[in-house]
């Protein structure tokens, strides 16, 4: 774990559970598996304190335990689950463009208490919906769980690993710490639940109790759901590649890869080089229903996408009108390879970049000749590749002409490693979001007094609402906020907007490049 | 009386016969004739004679002399030459043989001209006397120095009459050993809008995607003849130029290419291959990281909280949130 890794893991760890649980998350990411014991004994805190926040850590999957011989339990935290937690906007806003709003809610229970049964998340979504819903309407129940089961299904939630039921009770003493299995098969069952009731308002509770006697009582269920991070990336990825086939080639080509591609979503595995392969005929016939192109057209475009140079879809056989697959790793590495373009095009100017992806196409290049390929200058050129070297985007191979390698007589050639410079530019954007995160807090610190004095006026006016008071007190209260504060706030607020919207953007960023890193270390 | 020995002279004895004869010889045998055919054709001449009539005939710039795995060889030399070494020989009539000598040296390498220290390992003279024989000879406007493009500090001596090869000045993309950036990224500029409208209305015919695709390529030979209609250009340029430019968008990621097998005899084949250039996009907008400040941050390794530079008092930030 570097050192950016885990400023970041402690800021999110400190924003979303506090001081403790950071305190002793950070210690496990910083020192590895550690037994209870020995984590209350490093950090100083009381045992019952640590033992709270290794439930909270657990609940929400990001420290795992483990029985290790002679009976001691290991408690191991795992640090990119922690870096997830800067995606969840992202997973919710990708289920309310797919499920709505109900489906937008459910996720959002799911990841903000680790595990959920089904029954509690399905109450807690139904009674939050009926909140914002029109008077005298109230959310069925039955609706919910059906998204419920339609999430399920599409493998967005998955079960969590539970205690296997043994059939005979063991006679000895129980362990320690239970071991969890979950079945393959049994990962995305959802229970049979009959739910029946209705959404019930915060306010109005006790009216709506007197109004369902024939109600049955909700059978609750036992077994955790959460939700299914890796779908989620998967889902992501798919965009990535539909938005850059989009932009290459045009808007129809997208959609066929696009169904490509949702064809293959529960039949291939995430880490797959290769989808299965599709044939014409099935993929004219998953075509959604608004695109009437005719056979030949989509048997065209197949074609096209295939003898592209961009390699997304290769061609695997002829059989059923010809066979496609889409090549995820060559995707993904391309898509990181044009996210490092971008980004040493927006640091260093445009000819840098047509240095660097000159010194990509031709893999090993000597400084004279990527003079006389890109056309610059010899003096800006020898500049510019002295500045990526220096900032690591680019690295030499010497090549001796002469056993004792001296410099005059040794050949210089400029290369570009994608994987190093990919797990560089990672880093650095690691640390940025902290430094955003950071710059967030440090804004709100700033303006704490001013915060606190509009929420105390809020309250105020709130109250005084409810009680039945007239225009002009409402007005007088309102007028404690001078003008140029109201200013302050506005600043504030759009402030904090920004950077927030600024660390999912860079995050974005991290998901490529995490996915090419992952995949290419997967091949090897 | 004294006995005077009289040395019979052979009836061709003459010094001025000898030479005759050997250049007749010569031009019988254009490849060149060794030692051994002279002797065989005056056998009744002293080997001491042939050597001043030989020597006499190089010196006078008519015989050419070169070595073969036999031996040595003598050769006439062109006419051409010889009418250009006399009138040489009629310039430097006072110079020595050593200036000739680097004369030689210099015409032998043609238009791509010679380094001075090649000179020197020509010739076997010292430093001091070639640059003494270079500054004659230039003064005397026989050769003249180029600068190359290559290594601004060589200086390469020709003819003065000829004109410098493509390698040394750098071709068209060169004046003046200067490089040309302006032209190159007007070249650059037009070429792209050239191939990018060719796709506009490649993408607006709506017709077949197949169909729409091969339109919206464009042949090396389509842009040269493109260009050269333009007249931007004061210097000829060849399709190798251009392809050259064109490779250039290819780095830039604005034009892709492929090659196709094409008819010997089809307009601007190559070899049976054509290459084909298109304008595409690029695949994904500017990244999220570079959204940031921190992204492009010149001081970004030195910034860390409670230092000289922090996020807190990040000055790029704060003119950033007041976008």
């Amino acid at each position: 774990m570097t050192q950016a890794e885990i400023k970041l893991c402690s800021l999110l760890l400190q924003e979303h559970f506090g001081e403790i649980v950071e305190k002793i998350g950070v210690h496990l990411i910083r020192t590895g598996s550690q037994p209870l014991r020995v984590i209350a004994h490093d950090t100083g805190t009381s045992l019952d304190q640590v033992k709270k926040a290794l439930c909270v850590l657990v609940q929400h999957n990001l420290v795992s335990y483990q029985v290790h011989k002679r009976g001691v339990v290991e408690y191991e935290a795992q640090c990119s689950r922690v870096l997830r937690m800067l995606r969840y906007p992202r997973y919710i806003y990708t289920t309310k463009t797919l499920y709505s709003d109900t489906g937008e809610l459910i996720v959002e229970e799911l990841l903000l208490n680790g595990k959920l049964t089904m029954s509690a998340v399905v109450k807690k979504v139904a009674d939050r919906l009926t909140e914002t819903m029109e008077d005298g309407k109230t959310m069925d129940y039955a609706e919910v769980s059906n998204t419920f089961v339609r999430l399920a299904d599409t493998h967005f939630v998955q079960r969590c690993p539970s205690v296997p039921t043994t059939e005979n009770s063991d006679p000895g003493p129980p362990p320690p710490a239970p071991t969890l299995v979950i079945n393959e098969k049994d990962m995305y069952l959802v229970p049979k639940l009959s739910l029946i009731g209705k959404g019930k308002r915060r306010r109005s509770s006790d009216e709506d109790a007197a109004g369902e006697p024939k109600a049955k009582r909700p059978k609750y269920t036992t077994d955790n759901k959460e939700a299914n991070l890796d779908r989620f990336h998967q889902h992501f990825r798919d965009q990535a590649i539909v938005s850059a086939v989009a932009n290459r080639m045009d808007q129809t080509s997208s959609e066929i890869v696009r169904t490509m591609l949702r064809m293959s979503e529960i039949t291939t595995s995430s880490s797959a080089p290769f989808t299965q392969p599709l044939s014409s005929n099935e993929i004219f016939r998953s075509l959604p229903v608004g695109y009437n192109i005719s056979k030949q057209v989509l048997d065209q475009y197949l074609t096209l996408l295939a003898d592209d140079p961009l390699e997304f879809v290769g061609k695997s056989g002829d059989s059923g009108g010809g066979m496609y697959v889409i090549n995820l790793h060559k995707a993904l590495a391309s898509l990181a390879t044009a996210t490092l373009e971008s980004v040493v095009q927006e640091r260093f100017g445009s000819r840098c970049a047509r240095i660097f992806r000159l010194v990509l196409q031709k893999k090993h290049i000597e400084q004279k000749q990527v003079e006389d390929f890109a056309m610059i200058p010899a003096k800006e050129a020898k500049d510019m590749l002295y500045k990526m070297l220096s900032e690591n985007f680019m690295s030499l191979q010497e090549i001796p002409k002469t056993p004792d390698h001296a410099p005059s007589r040794t050949f210089y050639l400029y290369t570009v490693n994608i994987l190093s410079a990919a797990r560089m530019l990672l880093h650095r954007c690691y640390k940025s979001i902290a430094n955003l995160i950071e710059r967030r807090q440090f804004e709100t610190k700033e303006n704490k007094r001013l915060l606190e004095k509009s929420q105390r006026v809020e309250a105020i006016i709130a109250s005084m609402q409810a009680t039945g008071a007239e225009e002009a007190q409402l007005q007088e209260i309102e007028e404690m906020i001078t003008a140029p504060e109201r200013q302050q706030l506005e600043t504030l607020k759009r402030n904090v907007n920004k950077l927030d919207a600024s660390e999912i953007q860079v995050d974005e960023t991290i998901f490529l490049l995490e996915s090419y890193i992952e995949c290419t270390m997967k091949r090897q | 009386m004294a006995e005077v020995k009289v040395k019979v002279q052979p009836p061709d004895a003459d010094p001025v016969e000898i030479e005759n004869r050997i250049i007749e010889l010569c031009h019988q045998f254009p490849h060149g004739i060794t030692d051994q055919v002279i002797q065989n054709e005056m056998p009744h001449i002293e080997a001491q004679q042939r050597a001043v009539a030989i020597n006499r005939l190089l010196s006078m710039g008519q015989l050419d002399l070169l070595r073969s795995n036999t031996g040595l060889l003598y050769r006439i030399k062109d006419s051409q030459n010889a009418g250009s070494v006399s009138f040489y020989l009629s310039k430097m009539k006072g110079s020595d043989n050593q200036e000739k000598l680097v004369y030689q040296i210099i015409e032998d390498a043609g238009n791509k001209g010679i380094w001075s220290r090649d000179i020197r390992y020509k010739s076997n003279l010292p430093l001091t006397e070639i640059n003494k024989i270079l500054k004659n000879l230039e003064s005397k406007k026989l050769i003249k120095a180029v600068k190359s493009v290559a290594a601004s500090k060589k200086k390469v001596y020709m003819l003065y009459n000829l004109q410098p090869d493509r390698s040394v000045t750098g071709g068209a993309w060169y004046s003046d050993q200067d490089f040309e950036s302006e032209f190159v990224e007007v070249l650059n500029q037009q070429c792209f809008k050239f191939l990018q409208s060719k796709a506009e209305t490649a993408r607006e015919s709506k017709q077949n995607p197949m169909i729409q695709r091969n339109s919206s390529f464009a042949s090396s030979h389509e842009v040269w003849k493109y260009i050269c209609e333009l007249g931007i250009s004061k210097v000829e340029l060849s399709m190798e130029d251009i392809e050259t430019i064109l490779n250039t968008l290819i780095y830039d990621g604005k034009v892709e290419m492929t090659i196709i097998a094409a008819k010997e005899g089809t307009v601007g084949s190559v070899d049976g291959h054509m290459k084909l250039y298109r304008a595409v996009n690029p695949i994904i907008p500017p990244t999220g990281l570079v959204r940031a400040p921190c992204g492009l941050c010149p001081v970004f390794d030195d910034c860390h909280e409670g230092g000289e530079i922090s996020p807190s008092n990040c000055i790029y930030m704060t003119e950033w949130l007041e976008f």
